[in-house]
């Protein structure tokens, strides 16, 4: 029998994606999401939080939103540290904020804990007719890397609960193979440590 | 999709983000009242030779935070089977717990707060930097949108931020943060819901952060931040308080960072405004350097005897009873004894030598600057007579 405290696991989740592949857009569809009843929530500018069931256990999501403007991509790493799972949005409609989401994916595979649960999102799905990234090079690609892919659709809520409940899911299954701590730990961060890319950035 | 409430008594001191500026919810004169009543005498006895024997050791911010987070979850074990909390709610034991952390920080807080040189040269470097970056960069050297570029958007969030050093512990000076960072977060949920607009989310947030805190400089900023990390207990520093926390650190870190390329400037343009910025800064008619403690207000301090705020962490044993001292606490006193006479007749001397020297300064007003110069490269310490 699990142990209670394996039946409530916290999650911390960062989004990663170039601004305007509506990010913010595609989180706040999930936690201002109209399946949600009699539950604590947390709806802020940057940080979200909530929690989703998955059979007896839940996992609560917190939710990390980072900035997609280049010049603070060497800050990521700060972001992205101990996360359990990472969701990188693209806008299917923009082929630059593909290769942006494929610079990601690099980034976390090469930087990031090999324990992140990635997801790759293909962002405003509701939009077939500026399609300009097909879903079968975004599926090719995921496969490739090991990721779970989802074309999402923020306006009209297509797959975004699924895209959670499928990180959910998984978390849920990785941790009862090998508990897998959430939440980073800031005394291992020295206060003025620089992330390995700042100065290759700013040189 | 079932989604339910996974435990709402796992994160007891999450902070609602449509609370505007959060107000500390700690009651300090509650848990001094119960650390006087004669059945904490063991507790009060235990924290007090915590504090001496920290104060004894020679420690660095980085290991002193190890004994510290060692000692408040020691303390955590003793509350909690302690006969007077016994009977205590959670948010009983949470307030004793939030008030001994309080205790212990403000006893200890001169010696580990911007104690080493590094940590005051660091808070010197960055305060300086935004001093000069003040000058010329613009809400869109940040990619801050247009709607967005509004004094309002970050007027209250600086506000907030410049608060952090009126206060001396951890919880406290993390609350200055919460608060700035809700600030911003409020309005921007405001804007969005106002304007039917999409969400804006990081993008927007993490700009006005940092041209919140360009605009607000507030003072010692690397030693508050890395004295919140080191010393915050570190079960309260998870979820949206270690997010928040994250976000400053990271405006930390993008501020000392800045160059040319990180406002898209063209490498000349950029010099050409740190110049100016520095011309403006330093030339004769220039507002004084606030931040920086002046060498005027230092030396009226210290010929002021009323005014002596005692530094019980460097002075362990002010509070001490002599009939408690062990053996070995009666040979580090007479030890801290000598330290303290070598200590203070050096002090008294230079400082003697810089009294002439300051009141040399005040009364030649047009050499100040030739002589506050290298007074400034000696000892680091601004020259008040840029106010005259």
């Amino acid at each position: 029998m699990a142990m209670p405290s394996n039946k409530n696991k916290n999650a911390k989740l960062v989004l990663l994606g170039d601004v305007g592949a509506g990010k913010s857009s595609l989180v706040l569809r999930f936690v201002k999401g109209q399946f949600i009843e009699f539950q604590e929530s947390t709806i802020g500018a940057a940080f979200f939080s909530q929690t989703v069931s998955v059979n007896d256990e839940s996992v609560k999501f917190e939710i990390w939103d980072t900035a997609g403007q280049e010049r603070y991509h060497s800050l990521a790493p700060m972001y992205y540290r101990g996360a359990a799972a990472a969701i990188i949005v693209y806008d299917l409609t923009n082929p630059a904020s593909f290769t942006r989401a494929k610079k990601w994916v690099q980034e976390l595979q090469a930087q990031g804990n090999a324990n992140t649960i990635m997801a790759l999102a293909g962002n405003k799905a509701d939009m077939l007719e500026a399609r300009k990234v097909t879903e079968e090079e975004a599926k090719t690609y995921a496969q490739e890397n090991g990721l779970f892919f989802m074309e999402t659709s923020a306006k009209t809520a297509l797959n975004v609960n699924d895209i959670f409940y499928e990180i959910a899911k998984k978390l849920v299954q990785a941790q009862t193979v090998a508990p897998n701590p959430s939440g980073m730990i800031l005394m291992d961060r020295p206060a003025d440590q620089a992330p390995p890319r700042t100065s290759s950035c700013c040189a | 999709m079932l989604i339910v409430d996974a435990d709402p008594h796992r994160s007891p001191s999450r902070v609602s983000p449509m609370e505007p500026s959060p107000s500390s919810s700690l009651d300090f004169t509650d848990f001094l009242t119960r650390m006087r009543h004669p059945a904490s005498a063991d507790l009060f006895r235990f924290t007090n030779r915590f504090i001496v024997s920290f104060s004894l050791c020679r420690t660095n911010a980085e290991n002193g935070s190890s004994k510290i987070q060692e000692f408040l979850a020691k303390i955590e074990t003793i509350i909690r089977e302690h006969p007077l909390w016994v009977h205590a709610s959670d948010a009983e034991i949470e307030n004793a717990l939030e008030g001994l952390e309080k205790y212990v920080m403000l006893k200890l807080f001169n010696r580990v707060f911007a104690a080493s040189p590094e940590d005051a040269e660091a808070d010197l470097r960055i305060s300086k930097k935004i001093l000069l970056l003040q000058h010329f960069v613009k809400p869109d050297h940040l990619d801050l949108p247009g709607n967005f570029q509004i004094e309002a958007s970050w007027l209250n969030a600086a506000k907030e931020l410049k608060k952090i050093n009126a206060f001396r512990s951890p919880y406290e000076k993390l609350q200055c943060i919460m608060a700035c960072c809700h600030a911003i977060s409020n309005m921007l949920l405001e804007v969005s819901k106002s304007a039917n607009s999409s969400p804006v989310g990081a993008d927007v947030f993490l700009p006005i952060l940092i041209y919140a805190t360009i605009k607000a400089n507030p003072p010692q900023l690397h030693s508050n931040l890395k004295f919140i990390q080191l010393f915050r207990r570190q079960s309260k520093l998870v979820s949206e308080i270690e997010f928040y926390l994250t976000s400053m650190i990271s405006t930390e870190l993008f501020i000392i960072n800045i160059d040319a390329r990180s406002l898209s400037m063209e490498e000349t343009e950029f010099q050409k405004s740190m110049e100016s910025a520095k011309l403006a800064i330093d030339g004769p008619s220039s507002e004084p350097i606030a931040e920086v403690e002046t060498y005027k207000d230092i030396i009226s301090t210290m010929h002021c005897d009323k005014e002596i705020i005692l530094d019980e962490g460097k002075y362990p044993f002010m509070e001490t009873e002599a009939e408690d001292l062990t053996l070995s606490e009666v040979q580090d006193l007479l030890c801290s004894y000598k330290q303290l006479v070598k200590r203070y007749t050096k002090l008294s001397n230079t400082l003697h030598k810089l009294s002439s020297h300051e009141f040399q300064l005040l009364n030649s007003p047009v050499e100040h600057l030739i002589c506050s110069d290298s007074l400034d490269k000696k000892g680091k310490i601004e020259p008040s007579v840029q106010k005259q």
